[in-house]
């Protein structure tokens, strides 16, 4: 064991990892937005009792569960603007990207919640007059969310893990800065080491809210 | 189409099947306005899903099903063809039809007097003081007045049927169906819930009730229906089809039900 640890000259590039962090937490959230509001559509299209919305819903969630996310980016990337003359910058490809696929994986944890709550309910809502979007606004969705906070937690914290895909398409988030300072300093244990470190600060605080919440949930039913 | 001309509910020729199961296999029905109409019969017989037909929480797939003025669940499209009606139109009707389950289905995050206000605020628009004063009166009306804001899990398989009750009153509704109210009630607690439904009877509410409660039905019922095998099987008073059925099977199953 000869190896000589030097953490102390990352102290002088610590502002790289703000900034990359920075782009990291942005990147995450702007894609969860993306998800949760197309993981919710796709959820109660999949749940409808019309095959005009359930086929396709049933096609995106398993096309987008079934391939790489990797590949999924670099399509959208590269052959999406040949296809179609759209060419997103790195940054946005990174956001959509990872939004349509989460939005996958979402859906899934939608339909699950909504199911998880009982038939009754919507027939109690009914009964007075709601209409079924009204209904789920109102009756169903409340409930079935609280119900799927620890799976979004476990989503989200999985989607920041994603966001180092940004490296292939050289966007300065945490993986791509870190391995740039890696080229400058030739100090890669050192800086894959407190790479770790940072994902863990940021993730583990979520973690830690999901089971106090997930507890804080189950003794109140 | 009309006949009974102050009938509030009627039904011609009614049809449900799930899958191959044929439950109702044509039945007709007119309720008349303050009629209280209890339908009896073995489990399984489709009492509950004609029950649920009549405001189309299921959707019955042949006869004709009439609130009022209105065909429930379905309009009539350009060529005369039915067409499921738009889901404004059958929840406006929906609205006007209270409906008490067997299994309470109240609202478990909301409190005893937001269940019941929750129809006429968000439904009907009703400004909120007005429907929580109305609110109290019907919660004092069932007698769980001091319970306005627990939640349902807190009260008692008795009271949250009352709410429930509550809870459909709000609506203002034209008649009220009862789809075996007390048939998840511990038996020291079904009183409660008859007595507030005998209430509603003698005020001449519309009710058409399913239930396994003989008693309920030789006292309050104007008609009684047999149901079995998804047919209407025999109809009358309630002193004729309880003292003297005409059918065996009718005899037979009052035989088992009352000991």
């Amino acid at each position: 064991m000869s190896y000589t640890w030097h953490f102390g000259i990352l102290l002088d590039y610590q502002v790289v990892f703000y900034r990359a962090a920075a782009v990291t937490i942005e990147v995450t959230m702007g894609s969860l937005a993306i998800g949760l509001t197309l993981g919710l559509t796709l959820g109660m299209m999949r749940l409808s009792r019309h095959a005009v919305l359930r086929w396709p819903a049933v096609f995106y969630i398993e096309l987008f569960r079934s391939t790489p996310v990797l590949v999924q980016l670099v399509w959208i990337y590269y052959a999406l603007p040949v296809l179609s003359g759209v060419q997103m910058g790195n940054v946005a490809t990174l956001i959509v990207g990872l939004g349509l696929h989460s939005a996958a994986y979402l859906a899934e944890i939608f339909r699950a919640g909504i199911l998880s709550i009982d038939r009754g309910q919507m027939d109690a809502a009914k009964a007075i007059g709601m209409g079924y979007l009204q209904a789920m606004r109102r009756i169903i969705l409340p409930p079935a969310v609280r119900r799927m906070i620890p799976p979004f937690i476990n989503e989200f914290a999985t989607l920041m893990k994603l966001t180092t895909l940004g490296t292939v398409l050289a966007v300065s988030e945490l993986l791509h800065e870190s391995e740039n300072l890696i080229n400058n300093t030739y100090r890669p244990l050192e800086i894959y080491t407190v790479l770790a470190l940072v994902f863990a600060a940021i993730i583990f605080p979520f973690i830690y809210l999901s089971q106090r919440l997930e507890k804080a949930l189950t003794v109140r039913s | 189409m009309k006949n009974g001309a102050d009938a509030v509910i009627r039904v011609h020729g009614l049809h449900k099947h799930f899958g191959s199961n044929h439950v109702v296999r044509g039945v007709d029905l007119a309720v008349e306005r303050g009629e209280v109409l209890v339908i009896i019969g073995p489990s399984g017989s489709g009492k509950s899903t004609f029950l649920r037909c009549l405001n189309f929480l299921e959707e019955y797939d042949g006869g004709e099903v009439w609130f009022g003025d209105n065909l429930v669940g379905y309009r009539r499209g350009a060529n005369g063809k039915l067409l499921r009606d738009r889901e404004r139109n059958i929840a406006h009707v929906r609205a006007q039809m209270g409906m008490v389950f067997q299994s309470f289905n109240l609202f478990p995050y909301k409190t005893v007097l937001e269940n019941v206000i929750e129809g006429p605020v968000i439904v009907q628009g009703e400004p909120v003081d007005q429907a929580r004063a109305f609110g109290l009166d019907l919660l004092r009306k069932v007698g769980i007045h001091d319970k306005a804001d627990a939640y349902p899990s807190r009260i008692s398989g008795g009271q949250q049927q009352r709410a429930a009750i509550a809870r459909a009153l709000a609506m203002r509704p034209k008649a009220m169906l009862f789809d075996e109210p007390t048939s998840a009630l511990d038996p020291e607690l079904v009183g409660e819930v008859l007595d507030v439904m005998k209430g509603l009877a003698a005020e001449g509410m519309t009710m058409v009730v399913v239930t396994h409660e003989m008693n309920f039905a030789r006292e309050v019922a104007d008609r009684v229906v047999m149901m079995d095998e998804g047919l209407f099987v025999e109809t009358g008073p309630p002193a004729e089809i309880f003292s003297a059925p005409r059918l065996p099977r009718t005899a037979e199953f009052l035989r088992r039900v009352i000991h």
